[in-house]
């Protein structure tokens, strides 16, 4: 248990060793969050929709915040397993899908909190309907808190699976582009899901992406009422299982047939 | 029973080649990388391991760590089965891979060091005690809160082998531990090596291509070639059946030039001397000097054997590797 412990610690000194990272991840997504705000409104301008500006501005900022839980960014776990060394880690007495787990949740988290604060304060001083408005309620802001926590688990899963897959081709660069081209679009990081036609949004709202950080926002923003909350954890829930689930099993078959190439 | 028994090991990887013009399949060949090996280890000893590249060193090393599983054949660590009872036997054992980091790169490495103490649940005093014994012996201390990727090699290669020890296993696997190291550093290290080995009667088992690792650690070498065992004893052993040439440098006072050598005496320029390889069982050392100091003043002379690189390709030749 502490070894985990141990890489979150390890993980926050890495962080904050890449200060300017940070900041550049910061300029660059309030860069994005006002350019997608300004596009929504002149879009409202002319044709309103449904969901009020307001909470399309909370929705945007809330995802450029988090940006960094979505994409996958471990890409010094990438090199290990293309380079081989990974076979340390094959030599110590853990479970491996576990400590890449920790390891993927560490950046994860913590990355996101770092980038988050700043631009969250930032877009709260923005004026009404461009920037982040206040959540619709007390018990709203807890189970955003409650959802946002279970999307994080979903979306390391998701990541730890992509780390599986890697064991096996070896290079991840295609697979990996293309999860990340799914991630942006049926995550809502491009175009707000609560934008898509209402018979998309039957479906892309059930898929893992949506779980990572549409289902905690449409708290927030009030999209989901309280009394949709249980639904949403669960389908939240199931798909941490399930992602676990395939993510260890597939650890594990590669594991027994792995080949750790020269040297 | 010894503390490492392998029987008949067996391993085979499949290499796929690139699709040739006009065939739909691609072409798979099988490699033999282990032949059915067996070897036996005991407790304490230091033992070297050699072969030219692709002989099945690191797949010996790797399976008897834990990370591969062989096809066939069997092998215990003090009784267990590696790929086996993986979590219990990675414990009590340390690996080094000369070409691999197990550190982090962007933290200092007291972290990684903390991290490994975590992993291996060492307790808090033995972890202190053994740090800075190892700190010391590997004179880290001036780095210990320095970032990995600020190290040299060397540095950094002592603060590898610093990590595979900290948890204090009695068997290590030093897989080519010295390679790009300047002499100190290699020096160092296996002064640290002997030491270790010494103190704590750690078993070790070096693979390296280095033979003066070998000679100045190791009491027994043990040779594999293609997937087999090709010798296993000490080194002198091994040499004497190769180290059959001397090799004589000399400079003369003045322009003297070398005078008529009997056959099998083979003859260089070297600088402004000679270099003269020649084997004592055809021509004795001593006819031959005289014959040398027949042609001129000599200057300078020294004899001296092969090279034990020079020695080891010999045999690997005759080995047909």
């Amino acid at each position: 248990m502490n070894a985990y412990f141990t890489v979150f610690r390890m993980r926050w000194k890495m962080e904050l060793q890449y200060r300017g990272a940070v900041i550049g991840g910061v300029v660059c997504q309030v860069f994005f969050g006002l350019i997608l705000v300004s596009l929504y409104r002149a879009l409202y301008a002319s044709k309103p929709q449904t969901m009020p500006i307001e909470a399309v501005a909370s929705y945007v900022w809330l995802q450029q915040a988090f940006f960094r839980m979505q994409l996958s960014s471990d890409s010094e776990l990438m090199d290990k397993i293309r380079t081989g060394g990974i076979a340390y880690d094959l030599c110590r007495p853990l479970d491996l899908y576990g400590y890449y787990y920790v390891r993927i949740l560490a950046q994860k988290l913590l990355g996101s909190l770092l980038r988050a604060a700043p631009m969250l304060v930032f877009a709260f001083l923005l004026p009404r309907g461009v920037g982040l408005g206040l959540p619709v309620s007390l018990p709203a802001l807890a189970a955003f808190l409650m959802c946002l926590t279970a999307g994080l688990l979903c979306t390391c899963a998701l990541e730890n699976l992509t780390m599986a897959f890697t064991m096996r081709t070896l290079d991840s660069r295609g697979v990996q582009a293309m999860l990340n081209l799914l991630m942006m679009i049926l995550s809502g990081n491009v175009l707000p899901l609560t934008l898509y036609p209402d018979s998309w949004q039957k479906v892309i709202t059930l898929l893992p992406y949506a779980q990572v950080l549409d289902t905690p926002i449409r708290i927030y923003t009030g999209q989901y009422a309280l009394a949709d909350v249980p639904r949403a954890l669960l389908i939240q829930l199931a798909w941490v299982l399930l992602l676990v689930w395939a993510g260890e099993s597939m650890w594990r078959r590669h594991q027994k047939r792995l080949i750790i190439q020269g040297g | 029973m010894a503390f490492i028994e392998a029987e008949g090991l067996t391993k085979t990887f499949t290499v796929r080649k690139k699709r040739e013009k006009g065939r739909l399949l691609r072409e798979k060949t099988r490699v033999k990388a282990l032949d059915s090996l067996n070897f036996t280890i005991e407790k304490g000893e230091l033992v070297g391991y050699i072969g030219p590249n692709g002989a099945g060193k690191s797949t010996t090393v790797k399976l008897l760590s834990g990370i591969l599983t062989p096809d066939g054949g069997t092998a215990r660590v003090n009784g267990l089965v590696p790929w086996e009872q993986r979590r219990q036997h990675v414990k009590r054992i340390g690996v080094v891979f000369g070409q691999r980091s197990q550190l982090w790169w962007d933290v200092p490495i007291l972290d990684s060091f903390d991290l490994l103490r975590d992993i291996y649940q060492v307790p808090e005093a033995d972890y202190r005690r053994r740090l800075s014994e190892l700190t010391e012996a590997l004179r880290l201390e001036e780095f210990l809160r320095t970032p990995l990727r600020l190290l040299s090699l060397g540095q950094r290669m002592r603060a590898e082998l610093c990590g595979s020890l900290l948890h204090g296993p009695e068997l290590l696997f030093l897989d080519e531990p010295t390679i790009g190291l300047d002499a100190v550093s290699k020096l160092a290290l296996r002064d640290f090596l002997k030491q270790e080995n010494a103190r704590h009667g750690t078993t070790v088992l070096l693979t390296t291509h280095d033979m003066e690792d070998i000679a100045a650690l190791c009491s027994r070498v043990m040779v594999l070639g293609h997937g087999r065992k090709l010798f296993d004893g000490a080194l002198p052993d091994l040499l004497q059946r190769y180290d059959t040439r001397r090799i004589i440098t000399l400079r003369y006072d003045g322009d003297a030039a070398l005078p008529d050598l009997p056959a099998g005496c083979a003859c260089a320029e070297e600088g402004e001397g000679y270099r003269i390889d020649y084997s004592p069982d055809q021509i004795p050392t001593a006819k031959l000097i005289a014959l040398l100091q027949g042609a001129g003043n000599i200057r300078e002379l020294t004899a001296q054997p092969q090279n034990i690189d020079h020695l080891i390709a010999a045999m690997y030749r005759e080995m047909d590797l």
